[in-house]
């Protein structure tokens, strides 16, 4: 790696980085305000988080892969749109259509293993894809706000879901609604016996890559930088960027709609009241979080899933702390990582006093 | 068919009204920020900062009424805070506004259950709801007087803040220069309007209305504080105030649309057996219609108003044409 790469890298992580340890720090003060013990909660968040004690029994990283893999795949939607400059928040919305079509596919076709999980990812990307279309479409043609109509996107889907599991889709008349198990034929099989860690995980580590080749490495992926970059320059330069845009869009809403097969497939086996738990939110901040790069959205998407799962099976178990401590800081290291400009001037002023230092210096010297 | 018309009684007329006024109080904030051109997506946040805040300080202090006061205080700065934030350190609104709607969710749980070891809701028999007031004249009003009055002082105000703030936008040079910031913030600075004063006092403004939405929540309409208690409300207040134009009146009726199917969608499962979530996703179906209508509106303008350009161009070719000809 040549040193201005290598710079380059250190610039991009270096305010994630530090947004991730005050947010580590804020979580030391929620801890004291509890009056619990402060290194041990550390201790404890990251051993019930990545720790792995006994590989085929109570290994607590193999969780936090699981529960990052649907992360992995909103995030990557979220890096798609944004990159073609489309400010779409709608992978909450685009991951609960695919997740409905997974389950409903799931029972009603019946067809052998293999085939039936790939049809059933095909028709949830479909879904997903769809979904995330129309946004795009209208903002292309008629300039609607893509912010503002993808929040409608949301919500409708959010009644949609629940529609489906109360009333068409749901299995029996118990206390809390949900739709059939799917056919065994069409599960995601997992790494381990107990573990839900499996397949879908190497479909989201192949996403990555696909995503990556796709964005760098290819024409079309071309365009849509260019056009997320400058509309205006790229239409000038003679780059599609209405196609490209809502191109992005789709591909967007094909890797939401993934993440929601996925989540069915591998983990869920069903949908149920409440199936939306704001994954789509936490994909858009492992984007923003991520530096909006597939690599950074991988790795935070672990570090995320890690931090809820350690406060929940860790802190709150353990240590009696709140599990809520894990989503309140990744709240704050959105924040952190927003404020990047505060951190910048901070950074600059540390330069400016190194500087001086060996500017007095210099001059000492030289006097 | 008979039974269906069941549904409409006034008992839905006055649930309508309770139900919309949360949406209302946080739409006309969500309004009062578009106006000033900033966007404000964290009115989730601040409504439920202002239920948690509205019923801990209400319990706290025995005086409903100064709960709600001060749950509008802690939304009111936590709209300074994302103004600060934006104007300071350039910060992203959208993204600080995803932030905070993670942050308040969770750390109001966090806090309900370090404070009183609680997991799912929290309320204590002291804390006394709002009381309802009848209007003296207008409650004696026959049919009238059951749907204006005998609500909280909460419902009551909202719609006084509606009259207000359509006066004070629309009648006075202050909200003359609310709205030139929003519609171009450069050339109203350039006149010599404090941009920056307007978008914070907006930001805070919207903090503390839809903070007081929360509290209705809290201490209005019931008296306790469960997990996540706004349930998207400050969402639907965004849509309300996308439907309403920004207009405080129309906001006013988008939101009373909004609290309608509301309370639609909850006598239709008592007295049919028709789906109440497919009610419920009408309001949503036509903001997102609405915000096509309003495109296609600004497409067809711009279109008409090219071709007007274009026909005047032509005439003037031909007079041109005339006069070398003569």
């Amino acid at each position: 790696m040549t040193p201005r790469a290598l710079r380059k890298l250190l610039d991009a992580i270096l305010i994630p980085l530090l947004a991730v340890l005050s947010g580590l720090v804020l979580m030391g003060v929620l801890v004291v305000v509890t009056g619990k013990p402060l290194w041990e909660s550390y201790q404890i968040l990251f051993t019930s988080a990545f720790g792995c004690k006994n590989a085929a029994t109570s290994c607590s990283l193999f969780t936090t892969l699981e529960r990052a893999t649907p992360l992995i795949f909103t995030g990557l939607s979220a890096v798609v749109a944004f990159r073609s400059g489309m400010f779409s928040i709608g992978q909450e919305g685009q991951y609960l259509m695919g997740a409905v079509m997974a389950a409903y596919l799931g029972y009603a076709i019946h067809l052998p293993y293999v085939i039936h999980p790939i049809v059933i990812i095909l028709a949830s990307m479909a879904a997903g894809a769809v979904y995330s279309w129309i946004p795009g479409i209208l903002k292309v043609k008629l300039g609607v706000n893509e912010l503002l109509a993808t929040i409608m996107l949301n919500a409708i889907a959010t009644t949609f879901t629940e529609y489906m599991v109360q009333y068409p889709m749901r299995a029996d008349r118990g206390t809390t609604a949900h739709s059939p198990i799917i056919d065994a034929t069409a599960f995601l099989p997992s790494f381990f016996q107990g573990s839900r860690w499996g397949v879908g995980f190497i479909i989201a580590v192949l996403a990555v890559i696909v995503v990556i080749v796709y964005l760098w490495r290819t024409k079309s992926g071309y365009e849509q930088r260019m056009a997320g970059q400058s509309l205006k320059f790229a239409f000038y330069g003679g780059i599609p960027s209405d196609q490209a845009a809502i191109r992005a869009m789709v591909i967007s809403g094909a890797l939401a709609g993934l993440a929601g097969a996925v989540e069915v497939l591998g983990v869920q086996h069903r949908i149920m009241t409440g199936f939306s738990t704001g994954l789509g939110f936490d994909g858009l901040t492992a984007a923003i979080l991520g530096q909006t790069h597939p690599i950074g959205v991988f790795i935070v998407a672990i570090l995320f899933a890690g931090l809820r799962l350690g406060a929940q099976i860790g802190l709150q178990i353990q240590v009696h702390i709140p599990q809520e401590v894990g989503g309140t800081i990744i709240g704050f290291i959105i924040l952190f990582v927003a404020a990047r400009k505060f951190y910048e001037n901070s950074i600059a002023s540390v330069r400016k006093l190194l500087t001086r230092n060996k500017d007095i210096k210099a001059k000492g010297e030289g006097g | 068919m008979g039974d269906f018309f069941q549904v409409f009684t006034f008992q839905l007329l006055n649930s309508g009204i309770r139900l919309a006024t949360p949406i209302l109080l946080a739409a006309l904030g969500g309004a009062l920020c578009n106006k000033a051109g900033v966007l404000d997506l964290a009115l989730e946040a601040k409504m439920l900062l202002g239920a948690f805040v509205g019923i801990l300080a209400a319990y706290l202090l025995h005086n409903t009424y100064l709960g709600v006061l001060v749950g509008m205080l802690a939304g009111g700065l936590l709209g300074l805070f994302f103004a600060f934030l934006y104007h300071k350190y350039e910060v992203d609104l959208v993204i600080l506004a995803i932030a905070f709607n993670l942050i308040i969710l969770e750390l109001t749980v966090f806090l309900m259950r370090v404070l009183f070891n609680n997991v799912g809701s929290w309320t204590d028999p002291s804390i006394q709801i709002l009381p309802d007031i009848q209007i003296p004249l207008i409650k004696d009003i026959p049919v009238l007087g059951d749907i204006l009055s005998g609500y909280n002082a909460i419902v009551y105000a909202s719609w006084l803040i509606v009259v207000i703030m359509y006066v004070v936008l629309y009648k006075t040079p202050f909200g003359r220069h609310i709205r030139a910031v929003g519609e171009n913030k450069e050339a109203a600075e350039t006149v010599g309007i404090n941009a920056r004063m307007i978008q914070t006092m907006a930001l805070t403004i919207a903090g503390m209305l839809a903070a007081m939405g929360g509290a209705f929540l809290s201490v209005g309409h019931l008296t306790l504080f469960t997990r996540n208690m706004s349930d998207g409300r400050g969402w639907t207040a965004i849509a309300a105030a996308l439907f309403g134009l920004n207009h405080p009146v129309w906001t006013g009726l988008a939101s009373l649309f909004f609290g309608f199917t509301a309370a639609f969608s909850v006598r239709i499962q008592n007295v049919t057996n028709l789906d109440p979530n497919l009610v419920n996703m009408i309001p949503n179906i036509a903001t997102l219609l609405v915000l096509v209508i309003i495109a296609l509106r600004t497409k067809i303008w711009e279109r008409m108003a090219r071709s007007r350009f274009r026909s005047k161009l032509r005439e003037e070719d031909r007079a041109k044409d005339i006069a070398k000809s003569v």
